[in-house]
């Protein structure tokens, strides 16, 4: 067990160490302090400035640097010294965990790969009904945020605008006295701000908190909720319920800007069901409408996609709803007159335009096996109808099923942070316990609550770093990271997973639950303790939990499905009653007075990821856009307002303003512009401060979502968007090659084209012949395939490519000359008329060429085929002439233009250590790429070779494989004709990219299929751009 | 030492013209050129060698920060994995090529005008192949490995990628900086001799006695060194075809659109041998008219020079044409796009500088005003030294920067070290040119010997030699089989 490693004491040994990490902390040597002094240098300038871009990669070699605290939080908070290894332990065999992430109130059950005492990989959980092995994008990156350098790491006391480093000690000293004197009073006075949470031990905690202060006020707040969802839900059937979609069930899903596919706490499940309808095996196919006003994931994939702004869809969605309920077939039983004339003034008996009308009429002819989904942009009453037409349309029980919402009925507008902010201006709040979240930065802006904060008697925030509202806080509390603490929460489908630490924490935290009950004066302190007695009386005893911490999944912990078609029966009359007012339907936006949509980032989320290197390094799956965000635009709108790409524009919207640049997006809705949350931190930390604009200035309570009436100024500066892939704004002739090849490499046909010619793809492959002998293989040829039909975009092969494989971030300035360094890139196209295009994604990693043009070029040999037919790189004999990179047709090898990993060099020994130890991590000017994660492959080989038996099919997983949740990369044997990648691409749907060029690719694509209304003719309209293939059937 | 100044472009049927113009004796031949540095530098020079020198440090400071802080300092990215380093590279190599081209391939082709010129183009070569040499040893992320290049026995038991064309690039280069060097230097051997003869100072006869390795110009002397000459020239003429259809294999053997092209070694040679003399021509008009050269350096050299940079344009201009003609005619759509791309794409600029200097311009040369006119070749020879810069930085970057998948499409934009890395390449070119300008023999003084007028009507023996083979036979006896 190698380690040193610190928490950073300021100096002063203050309290007697229970537990050190090595010996030389315990001596607090002189090279042990250097060691910490160079870890967490107090004077950062130097790195933040523009010079220091380049240095502050070197930093994120820090995040991997603090790896090396390695302590070994067993189930048993008990240290042992390695002097005996434990029975069971084999030092370098990796092992796994079951754990859970929590982020917005919705776990996920994820495995966590730990390597010596290390978390190093974070995948999902095989065993858990929703995750089923898949990780998104969120939980695989979070475990850099574990090894983050700016992570807080002791309690900071801020008294007379001073900040003094404390320990926990002394803040247990300061909270006897504290919260001694509040018990005494009941808590008058005191008040929690807290994020929602499905936990159960969250929820217990709060409970025995509230009974030691009953006077105390609970508040919480989250960014990015579901608000109207809980509220529509609960106009529908009087209470709040959550929909469980099936999409495997749903022939028609139609999205009213719910992002369904990636954004939606349940994308992983949805993503799988939703992928295994889109491969036509048995002759049928989903088709997917989306209704949205920024492009999203969900948008990309659909069949017939609808660009609108978002108040337009809501209109839309009153009509078409409110329409459908009251058509006969469909009106339900339970339909009341007041129903029925609330259905009505929604604008049920009016016209439809129509492609609203195909889509009615689609929904109709599909009842029982369609499903509707409505975002968090959307209004109470869109969701209330989406629910009712659910239900009356037999999708209930059927497509999705409704649970009793655990996250009860949701606040008033703005969240009961609008009341904290109240009750603050009225004095009420002496004490304020922030647990987690970040109100100062993200709280609506009218509230303006970072001023309003310090009016708080005592402050006291528990955070992973000290971020904009510790600036604020009496008492900075470190919190631990969720590798690092117990806990437990319910996934989307509501089974509870407990979450189970992998490591001591690192800089001394707490989980909140810790501090509830420190507040509170409890007599369990411990996570552990309050976790298991919470979970126990689910688990039914020792045994129980044992069987929970291991599975990672709480058994039968999932609430029954409510009847839907009762509670709407019963809801109907009192929602009737109550009188639903649609929305106020907003004015039509224009270029003068423009709709602004706030988009929850698919990288930072609501902010919180906003210092994870490897988050803001993504490639957003639109945009492409990383280290910011930028105004989405239609091209339409951009000429109207006559601003370019790249240009900074003053956004004002209600009398407040920011800067933001322009980016002009493709699919777009006209005179709607988007723009993400979760950038313009100040204080992030190395990574996440300044990126961006920041979107909360705009956003109210009363707005959360969609504002109408902004306004944009063109300015005089223009910014340079760090794109991994630049397509617009290039020239005409680049563009009209790029719609003339997409359709070579992606191919794509309409589910009737597909029936009709189920070999399409591979008509026009040139008749290829070899000039020499093929290569020789006895054994095992590993081949992939990748389902482009499935494949949604959502970019979770890129982050697991790069915690599995050690690869490097390299900054915006390095991004915006093309040095970002994936091995596995999602390229995205737009097809047809800009104004409303079609998308592609395709992923791409090395191919592994047969007669591969690298390995003839290269004068050293550094790049090989090995004898099962894998394209090897060999790091150590590369002296990177670059020649196989040039001559590569899938530009996939990556060049290490600078030594990205010299800062874990420059950090010692340990700083490797949170590397995966099983890849080797390259050097600068060597080349590298994509492995098929042969050290996967030697995983499974080596004991199956110990064994004397073959390796099974499935047996070894690549990263990417791992991580997709749709299952659209399939990794194997090809040898073997009975493996799923052999009868893959055997499939007619199997081609070879660039196939004419005879290169011969070792990874094969399976065509896209797609179900449009008109797939087997002519379409309607023009919203299809690439229409040949709708002819030819 | 007055001269009229005679035309001797015309080609007078009767009579040739001469080679050397004014007083054609002997010893004003020796007197001319020793003149050039045995007369102290001039301030000119100093300035012009200062500037030079310190290009030259800066290409040295470069390549050390290029080491420190690795590739990354260029302009380099993910499509675009060379640009300025191998544009350099290719770009000195084929300078160096005209030298080879004038000293062996017009030496067997008895063209007797070479003399005057061929040393200084043969210093050029070493010099251009000196500048060529370093780019491919620096352009690689680990230069500290590049010796893993050569086939080496090794205790790893490895051999480098014989079908690589890097690899094949490497046994030209220095094949052709082995050869070309040792030709340069054999030729000299006489010239130095004289210069250890007229030196006046102990160190240079030192230097000079050294390096004329004993020559004492007898007859066995002569007749070793023709020999040793005619079958250097022999060897070097292979050569001037060889190393830069392998730099063009570089390209024409990868997969890449724009480069995948069948055409390149005849086209590289070609335009090789089009820079080189426009850089002899860049080098040689200042210097005739600085240091008095121009009755050896006569209008009908210049004069025969622009006819083959004439000549050679419209090759290259030919290449260019069939390229594109191929790009449609194949049905290729990606070849097609790669050169619609080069000629519009965004760096149509290259494109047109590329086809304005080493098409268009050269076609002055079909005027004997503008052949004769020593500004306007000068200016012509400069302009195509730029065209063939970007000749090769248009095949480079354009055919890279938007190959297959439009995903992976880039841009390039030099940085500031690749700028100051190629204006370094240019002053150590330069500064290697003037110490040889004030070292060593600038003008093959014993061959242009053997070609005056008035050597030839004596005809003796004693003549410096009839290595020619052949000698002019209206100045010989009809016996002259008998040599």
């Amino acid at each position: 067990m190698s380690s040193i490693e610190p928490t950073v004491k300021d100096g002063q040994p203050a309290r007697p160490k229970t537990y050190w990490r090595s010996l030389d902390e315990l001596a607090e040597t002189a090279e042990f302090r250097a060691v910490v002094e160079r870890e967490f240098p107090t004077l950062v300038p130097e790195i933040l400035g523009p010079t220091g871009r380049r240095s502050f990669m070197k930093l994120m070699g820090a995040s991997v640097a603090l790896a090396g605290l390695t302590a070994c939080r067993w189930p048993k908070e008990r240290i042992l010294p390695f002097a005996h290894r434990p029975e069971g332990r084999i030092p370098g065999v990796p092992e796994f965990y079951a754990s859970a992430m929590e982020l917005g109130g919705v776990a996920s059950a994820l495995l966590v790969k730990s390597v010596d005492g290390r978390p190093i990989k974070v995948e999902g959980n095989p065993e858990h009904p929703e995750s089923r092995g898949v990780a998104g994008v969120f939980a695989q990156a979070s475990v850099l945020e574990l090894y983050d350098p700016d992570r807080s790491h002791s309690p900071v006391e801020r008294t007379g605008g001073q900040e003094f480093q404390r320990t926990w000690d002394e803040f247990a000293a300061f909270a006897e006295r504290h919260f001694g004197a509040l018990r005494a009073s009941g808590g008058r006075g005191l008040a929690v701000l807290a994020e929602p949470s499905s936990s159960v031990s969250f929820g217990w905690t709060k409970a025995r908190f509230a009974e030691v202060f009953p006077q105390a006020a609970w508040f919480e707040y989250a960014p990015v909720g579901r608000d109207a969802e809980r509220a529509g839900t609960a106009l529908a059937f009087g209470t709040p319920m959550r929909p469980v979609a099936a999409l495997a069930a749903a022939d028609v899903v139609v999205s009213f800007e719910s992002d369904l596919l990636q954004m939606h706490p349940a994308a992983l499940a949805h993503a799988r069901e939703f992928a295994s309808r889109r491969r036509a095996d048995d002759g049928t196919m989903t088709r997917l409408w989306v209704l949205e006003s920024s492009p999203s994931v969900t948008g990309a994939s659909a069949d017939e996609r609808i660009a609108l702004p978002s108040g337009e869809i809501a209109a839309t969605a009153q009509r078409l709803l409110a329409g459908l309920l009251l058509r006969p077939g469909v009106e339900p039983a339970w339909m009341t007159p007041a129903l029925r004339s609330a259905l009505a003034g929604l604008g049920g008996e009016g016209a439809l335009d129509a492609r609203i009308e195909t889509l009615r009429e689609d929904l109709q002819a599909h009842r029982g096996r369609c499903y509707l989904a409505a975002g968090p942009s959307q209004p109470p009453v869109v969701h209330a109808l989406v629910a009712l037409a659910n239900v009356a349309l037999g999708n209930a029980g059927a497509t999705v099923r409704y649970l009793p919402d655990p996250d009860g009925p949701p606040p008033a507008a703005g969240g009961s942070v609008a009341a904290l902010a109240r009750a603050l201006e009225a004095g009420q709040v002496q004490t304020l316990i922030v647990l987690g979240g970040n109100p100062a930065y993200d709280a609506p802006a009218e509230l303006d609550l970072a001023a309003r904060l310090g009016r708080a008697g005592t402050l006291i925030h528990l955070s992973h770093d000290r971020n904009e509202t510790s600036a604020l806080a009496a008492w900075h509390l470190p919190r631990a990271h969720w590798l690092e603490t117990w806990g437990d929460a319910r996934c989307w489908s509501g089974t509870v997973s407990v979450a189970q630490p992998l490591i001591q924490p690192l800089f001394d935290g707490r989980s909140p639950i810790e501090l509830l009950a420190l507040a509170a004066g409890l007599p369990q302190l411990k996570g552990y303790d309050l976790v298991r007695q919470a979970i126990l009386p689910l688990v039914g005893g020792e045994k129980g939990w044992r069987q929970a911490l291991h599975d990672g999944v709480v058994a039968g912990s999932a609430p029954a499905a409510a009847d839907p078609a009762a509670a709407a029966s019963a809801a109907a009359a009192a929602a009737a009653a109550a009188g639903w007012a649609g929305s106020p339907r907003a004015p039509k936006p224009s270029a003068q007075a423009l709709e602004l949509v706030f988009l929850p980032d698919r990288k930072v989320f609501d902010g919180r990821f906003a210092n994870n290197a490897w988050l803001q390094e993504f490639p957003d799956p639109i945009t492409k856009l990383t280290w910011d965000n930028a105004l989405l635009v239609a091209p339409r709108t951009a000429d109207a307002l006559g601003v370019a790409y790249g240009d900074v524009v003053t956004l004002s919207c209600d009398g407040r303003t920011i800067q933001a640049p322009i980016y002009i997006l493709p699919g777009q809705a006209e005179n709607s512009v988007a723009l993400a949350l979760g950038y313009g931190r100040r204080r992030a930390g190395r990574v996440g401060d300044k990126v961006g604009a920041n979107a909360y200035a705009l956003r109210t309570a009363a707005a959360p979502w969609v504002a109408g009436s902004a306004t944009v100024q063109r300015t005089s500066l223009r910014r340079k968007l760090a794109t991994t892939q630049d397509h617009w704004g290039m020239d005409k002739l680049g563009e009209r090659t790029l719609q003339h090849r997409v359709p070579e490499f992606i191919k794509e046909a309409t589910l009737a084209r597909y029936q009709a010619d189920p070999e399409f793809a591979r008509k026009g492959e040139p008749k290829l012949i070899q000039l020499w002998d093929p290569h020789k293989y006895e054994g095992n040829q590993w081949g992939m395939a990748i389902d482009l039909s499935a494949c949604t975009g959502c970019g979770a092969c890129m982050v697991a490519c790069q915690a599995e494989n050690n690869i490097p971030v390299v900054g915006r300035e390095q991004v915006l000359v093309s040095r970002d360094m994936h091995w596995i890139r999602v390229d995205r196209y737009f097809k047809g008329d800009p104004n409303d295009p079609e998308f592609a994604f395709q992923p791409v990693a090395c191919v592994h060429c047969e007669n591969a043009p690298c390995e003839q070029v290269c004068p050293v040999q550094a790049t090989v085929h090995d004898h099962e037919g894998i394209n090897e790189m060999v790091y150590n004999r590369c002296v990177g002439t670059r020649y196989c990179a040039n001559n590569c047709p899938y530009k996939v090898r990556r060049f290490n233009f600078f030594n990205w990993h010299k800062g874990i060099g420059e950090l010692g020994p340990l700083a490797r250590m949170a590397m995966n130890p099983e890849v080797t991590v390259r050097s600068r000017g060597v080349m590298e790429k994509c492995t098929y994660c042969v050290q996967r492959i030697n995983a499974v080989k080596i004991p199956a070779k110990n064994d004397a038996r073959p390796i099974r099919d499935g047996e070894i997983v690549t990263a990417c494989e791992q991580a997709c949740p749709s299952q659209a990369i399939v990794f194997g044997n090809v040898a073997d004709v009975e493996s799923r990648v052999a009868k893959l691409q055997k499939s007619g749907r199997a081609y070879s990219l660039l196939a004419e060029i005879n290169v011969r690719p070792r990874t094969q694509y399976l065509a896209r299929l797609k179900n449009p209304v008109h797939g087997a003719e002519a379409p309607a309209g023009g919203a299809h751009g690439a229409s040949e293939e709708h002819h030819e059937s | 030492m007055t001269t009229a100044v005679i035309d001797n472009t015309n080609d007078n049927p009767r009579a040739r013209s001469p080679l050397v113009l004014g007083d054609t004796s002997l010893t004003r031949v020796t007197d001319l050129v020793c003149s050039v540095y045995e007369r102290p530098a001039t301030r000119g020079w100093y300035i012009a060698f200062g500037i030079s020198a310190s290009l030259t440090l800066l290409l040295f400071a470069m390549i050390g920060y290029l080491f420190a802080r690795g590739i990354g300092v260029w302009g380099l990215n993910h499509p675009v994995g060379w640009a300025f380093d191998i544009t350099n590279f290719v770009f000195w190599v084929g300078i160096g090529h005209a030298g080879t081209l004038i000293s062996a391939i017009l030496f067997l082709f008895r063209q007797k005008w070479r003399t005057s010129i061929n040393r200084s183009a043969e210093a050029m070569t070493i010099f251009a192949v000196a500048c060529a040499g370093i780019f491919p040893l620096i352009h690689i992320g680990r230069p500290w490995l590049a010796y893993w290049l050569f086939p080496y026995p090794n205790q790893m038991a490895m051999w480098p990628g014989f079908r690589s064309p890097l690899l094949w690039d490497v046994f030209a280069v220095s094949t052709y900086a082995t050869v070309s060097l040792l030709f340069w230097y054999m030729g000299m051997v006489p010239d130095l001799a004289t210069m250890r003869d007229r030196a006046t100072t102990r160190p240079r006869q030192i230097a000079y006695g050294l390096l004329s390795l004993g020559w004492r110009g007898s007859n066995r002397h002569w007749l070793r060194f023709e020999k040793a000459y005619l079958l250097l020239a022999a060897l070097a003429t292979p050569l001037v075809l060889s190393v830069h259809s392998v730099v063009s294999f570089d390209f024409a053997v990868s997969v890449l659109p724009g480069w995948h092209t069948t055409i390149f070694p005849p086209y590289f040679v070609a335009g090789a041998i089009f820079s080189g003399f426009a850089m002899v021509l860049t080098l040689l008009i200042p210097v005739r008219q600085i240091f008095g050269l121009k009755d050896l350096i006569t209008p009908k050299h210049l004069d025969n020079m622009t006819r083959i940079i004439l000549a050679t344009s419209l090759m290259v201009g030919y290449s260019y044409a069939i390229e594109f003609f191929i790009a449609w005619y194949s049905g290729n759509s990606f070849e097609l796009f790669a050169f619609l791309n080069r000629s519009l794409g965004p760096y149509w600029w290259a494109y047109w500088i590329m086809v304005t200097c080493n098409v268009i311009v050269p076609q002055v040369f079909w005027f004997k005003f503008f052949r004769s006119n020593t500004t306007a070749i000068f200016i012509t020879s400069l302009l195509v030294n730029v065209g063939m810069w970007f000749e090769r930085f248009v095949i480079i970057v354009t055919s890279l920067h938007r190959d297959y998948l439009p995903s992976s499409w880039g841009m390039f934009k030099p940085t500031a070290v690749d700028l100051l890395t190629m204006l370094g390449s240019f002053g150590l070119f330069f500064t290697l040119f003037l110490l040889f300008i004030r070292f060593l023999p600038f003008v093959a003084m014993a061959e242009v010997k053997s070609v005056m007028p008035h050597v030839l009507h004596e005809a003796g023996p004693t003549a410096l030699g009839d290595y020619w083979g052949d000698a002019p036979r209206d100045h010989r006896a009809p016996d002259k089989g008998a040599h």
